[in-house]
């Protein structure tokens, strides 16, 4: 008996209160002896693990559900995120200070910039840096004499004035080879060339002082530009020669068709009210003074709702994900009634049981979203490299992913949980009829 | 007289319905420390609601059971849980051992809800399978054993945490002939170290080859006490 009454008290959950004369107590007290049921954090946990582990095929299909729902958020912020980091890098380095000036509409007569526009915009207007103008060229580039003219392939020809030779500052251009104008080229029959109009004539290098033919006159090629890659891409199929050489050769007039400028950011607003005026004192309203940047941060935004719409569409998934766990996990308790009844003997309360189903549950949409964390990384790392950006971890999304996949989970546990927990012993133990 | 473990006092048991289904008609039953019971009854006759009673896992509908001599079936599910897992051991039918667990890990899992440490868990298990005579079995997952290895499984997880009582619920009713008489043999055995068991079978003829039998019918205890 005694031995007896050793194990009984032997197992009291609070062992400072066990005292060897307490012990003897256990058995024959009007109170009933303190059994207590416990279930050890760990032990719920390995308990869990093993219920998932068990079946293996439909932990993973469902694991699935959440995983693609945490990859789609995960993936979609990341690849948003490099977009713009992207977008605003290229925005850092055009530039937001830079603007360009168009004639306009040409609704009207006077929708033409003044000859002296850009001198204009220079002297009155101090903030302005770099004012380089463009004008339109009435003439046709080719290789040589012997391609027909009508094989330009869409390279326009412009002119530039030696007061414009800051040309490339505002665009944010480089030369790729040789060099750009000069005060002395603008006067001679020299030519510098776009990425594409480049290609298009067979200008890969310098070598042998290549020339092309413009309008039957040959211009020696001096320098061709690095491609653009965002904006002035007009720039890429144009090829620029000296204003003077233009107004003598082709009867170019001297009225700008487009104006580029730089202003410091700070000044901006300011400087784009006063820009019509100057460029066009008869129809201000005529002149187009644009921001070529804010087309790139337009696309930020658009970008950034777009993702959202995105997101909104994976948290569906994400719900239904859930959805699928509380519907499997339903299935599993009817499955498993015997085991349930089984625990139950072997002294298991409701709360032991409902503690394993939701850790259970939980683990499966944890494992979930671990599965998706991973894919949505690999997918983010994948996008920037095949992309040439630096790769930036959506790390806020990724704990939310882990957050949600934690709660949707616990969540999709409860009612599963519940119904286990209310299963009765005696009848969970007998075959199912 | 020795200890009683176990006593139902006037137990009745019965299911709603109209007019409500009578299960139990007032059992009085005692069970001593050291006794292998042998309860038979014919299907239907309440063996199955009686060994419930017996076991903790439903409540009377009237009486009282007592185990340790301590009523406890009036405990809520908490204290209920306790004594189950500590003072009970289960053996049943359909032998409820987890499909994905080895056979030492099965039997483990009768100390999983009294806070044993796994090392314990598994030491204990070892010696209950060596008990049941399947210490060369200790890996093996339920779907290679046997029938009556898994049974003999079954029986130690049952063993584990040396409960006052073991209740087996049809232990033999899914196997051969052979293997029944070496689980009635096995029982025989555990019961000689020293178990407390209460098996419930149809079967006359098994019965009849325990220490002490006590029939069953439409409810009643027709051979009771009076036999010991």
């Amino acid at each position: 008996m005694n031995e007896i009454v050793e194990n009984l008290s032997g197992r009291r959950a609070q062992p400072t209160s066990e005292r060897p004369d307490d012990r003897r107590r256990g058995r024959g007290a009007t109170q009933p002896p303190k059994l207590r049921s416990r279930f050890r954090i760990l032990d719920v946990a390995f308990q869990a693990l093993r219920g998932l582990t068990s079946r293996k095929l439909r932990t993973a299909l469902t694991a699935l559900g959440i995983s693609i729902g945490i990859a789609s958020l995960i993936s979609i912020q990341g690849i948003t995120e490099a977009n713009q980091a992207d977008a605003r890098a290229e925005i850092d380095a055009l530039g937001s200070d830079f603007l360009f000036i168009t004639a306009g509409t040409g609704i009207t007569e006077e929708a033409e910039l003044l000859s002296y526009a850009p001198d204009m915009l220079a002297t009155h207007i101090d903030a302005l840096e770099y004012v380089a103008a463009l004008y339109p060229v009435d003439a046709r580039a080719r290789r040589n004499e012997l391609i027909p003219e009508v094989q330009t392939g869409g390279v326009t020809v412009s002119a530039i004035t030696s007061s414009g030779l800051d040309l490339l500052e505002p665009v944010n251009g480089s030369v790729a080879f040789g060099r750009f104008h000069d005060a002395t080229s603008v006067e001679v029959p020299g030519v510098v060339l776009g990425s594409l109009a480049a290609e298009r004539l067979g200008i890969h290098h310098l070598v042998g002082h290549p020339t092309i033919n413009i309008s039957g006159h040959r211009f020696s090629v001096i320098g061709v530009l690095n491609e653009f890659e965002t904006i002035n891409t007009d720039l890429n199929r144009t090829v620029i020669i000296g204003l003077p050489v233009a107004e003598t050769l082709f009867d170019t007039v001297d009225t700008p068709s487009a104006i580029y400028a730089q202003v410091p950011a700070e000044q901006l607003d300011d400087v784009r009210d006063r820009i019509p005026a100057q460029a066009n004192p008869a129809a201000p309203g005529e002149v187009g003074v644009s921001r070529p940047t804010e087309a790139l941060e337009i696309r930020e935004v658009i970008d950034e709702t777009f993702a959202r719409i995105l997101q909104a569409l994976a948290l569906i998934v994400l719900a239904v994900g859930g959805i699928g766990i509380a519907n499997i996990m339903v299935i599993s308790v009817i499955e498993r009634r015997g085991e349930i009844g089984l625990r139950r003997s072997l002294g298991a309360t409701r709360k032991h049981i409902a503690s394993q189903f939701i850790l259970e549950s939980t683990m499966l949409s944890l494992l979930g979203g671990a599965l998706g964390v991973a894919t949505g990384v690999a997918v983010v790392v994948g996008y920037a490299q095949f992309k040439g950006f630096e790769v930036i971890l959506p790390w806020d999304w990724m704990s939310i992913g882990v957050a949600a996949a934690f709660v949707l989970g616990a969540l999709a546990g409860l009612y599963p949980a519940w119904r286990a927990s209310r299963l009765d012993p005696a009848e969970a133990v007998r075959p199912a009829t | 007289m020795g200890t009683a473990v176990l006593e139902l006092r006037q137990v009745t048991k019965s299911y709603p319905g109209s007019p409500p289904i009578e299960v139990l008609k007032g059992i009085d039953l005692t069970i001593e420390e050291g006794e292998l019971v042998a309860i038979v009854g014919p299907s239907g006759s309440g063996k199955s609601t009686l060994l419930n009673m017996m076991g903790a896992l439903d409540r009377p509908t009237s009486g009282e059971v007592l185990i340790d001599d301590t009523v406890v079936s009036g405990l809520g599910d908490r204290a209920l849980s306790g004594v189950r897992g500590h003072r009970l051991g289960y053996v049943f039918q359909q032998f409820h051992l987890l499909a994905g667990l080895s056979a030492t890990e099965n039997v483990a899992t009768g100390l999983l809800y009294q806070g044993a440490s796994g090392r314990e868990r598994k030491a204990q298990a070892r010696d209950a399978l060596e008990r049941v005579g399947l210490g060369h079995r200790l890996e093996q997952k339920p779907g290679k054993l046997s029938g009556g290895e898994r049974q003999r499984v079954a029986i130690a997880r049952a063993l584990l945490g040396d409960p006052a009582i073991v209740l087996a619920d049809e232990p033999t009713g899914n196997l051969d002939s052979q293997t029944t008489e070496e689980i009635v043999e096995l029982f025989l055995e555990l019961n000689r170290q020293g178990s407390t068991i209460v098996m419930i079978t149809h079967d006359r003829e098994l019965a009849l080859s325990m220490p002490r039998v006590v029939e069953i019918l439409d409810g009643a205890l027709r051979v009771g006490e009076a036999s010991t």
